[in-house]
């Protein structure tokens, strides 16, 4: 008979994701000493299989329970959600808003469309974060060409029959934001 | 070969292990600077100082 069918169950039993995930969040309190942008943001874990996924979030405050100013992100691994991170440079963002406290189901619907690779594009996905703040949650999946439209729409699309949300969602192109801030317009919508 | 394929998840699948698995990754430890992210802070106190 095959070895391979002796392997313990407790061994055998863990399911490995396609990519391994990290978990970074960055602190309100010090943001609020006016550190430099992205200096406070830290890795809290990073994961590779459905059962380690499940250890950390259920140990996790989901959006609503966390501090006004808070950052929440899941990346793949080995890639900084941050804009100069090389493989987001020349990326984007699709944005779903919500009101405080209400995004508690769509983050994590979002984190298991993710993992579970349910994007047809999922290897234009970088990431995603929620921002928590004071009038809205806001979350959103950070992708790496955003001058490529059809995984860009496809990925909007996608994520929005996930979320079952309904209102039209924009993508920004990080080059967009970086120059705009606020008034970067949409490039693509869904 | 299961190996070259994508390992894809349905949210269901996902979720039927979201009860099984609340504890803590073994070794996880929690730092001063994301305490506030966990629902229980187990940075506890260590014995000796850093």
């Amino acid at each position: 008979g095959s070895s391979l069918t002796s392997v313990p169950k407790t061994l055998a039993a863990k399911h490995p994701l396609e990519h391994s995930w990290t978990f970074w969040f960055d602190n309100p309190s010090a943001k609020n000493k006016q550190a430099a942008w992205g200096s406070s943001i830290r890795p809290i874990y990073t994961f590779s299989t459905v059962e380690d996924f499940w250890s950390i979030y259920n140990n996790i405050h989901h959006p609503s329970k966390l501090a006004v100013g808070a950052d929440f992100h899941c990346f793949k691994n080995k890639i900084e959600p941050k804009w100069e991170d090389p493989v987001c440079a020349n990326g984007g963002k699709w944005t779903v808003n919500f009101p405080r406290g209400k995004s508690d189901t769509s983050w994590l619907y979002t984190l298991l469309a993710m993992i579970g690779e349910q994007f047809d594009y999922g290897d234009e996905i970088c990431g995603a974060v929620v921002n928590v703040r004071a009038r809205q949650d806001k979350i959103s999946i950070w992708t790496k060409n955003a001058a490529n439209e059809t995984a860009q729409v496809s990925i909007g699309k996608q994520w929005k029959d996930f979320l079952d949300y309904n209102e039209q969602i924009g993508f920004i192109f990080h080059e967009d934001a970086k120059k705009h801030d606020r008034a970067a317009k949409n490039k693509y919508t869904a | 070969n299961s190996e070259v394929m994508t390992k894809k998840y349905s949210r269901d699948f996902l979720l039927k292990f979201a009860e099984q698995f609340t504890e803590l990754p073994e070794g996880f430890q929690v730092i001063p600077e994301t305490a506030e992210a966990f629902v229980v802070s187990n940075i506890g106190t260590p014995r000796d100082p850093y």
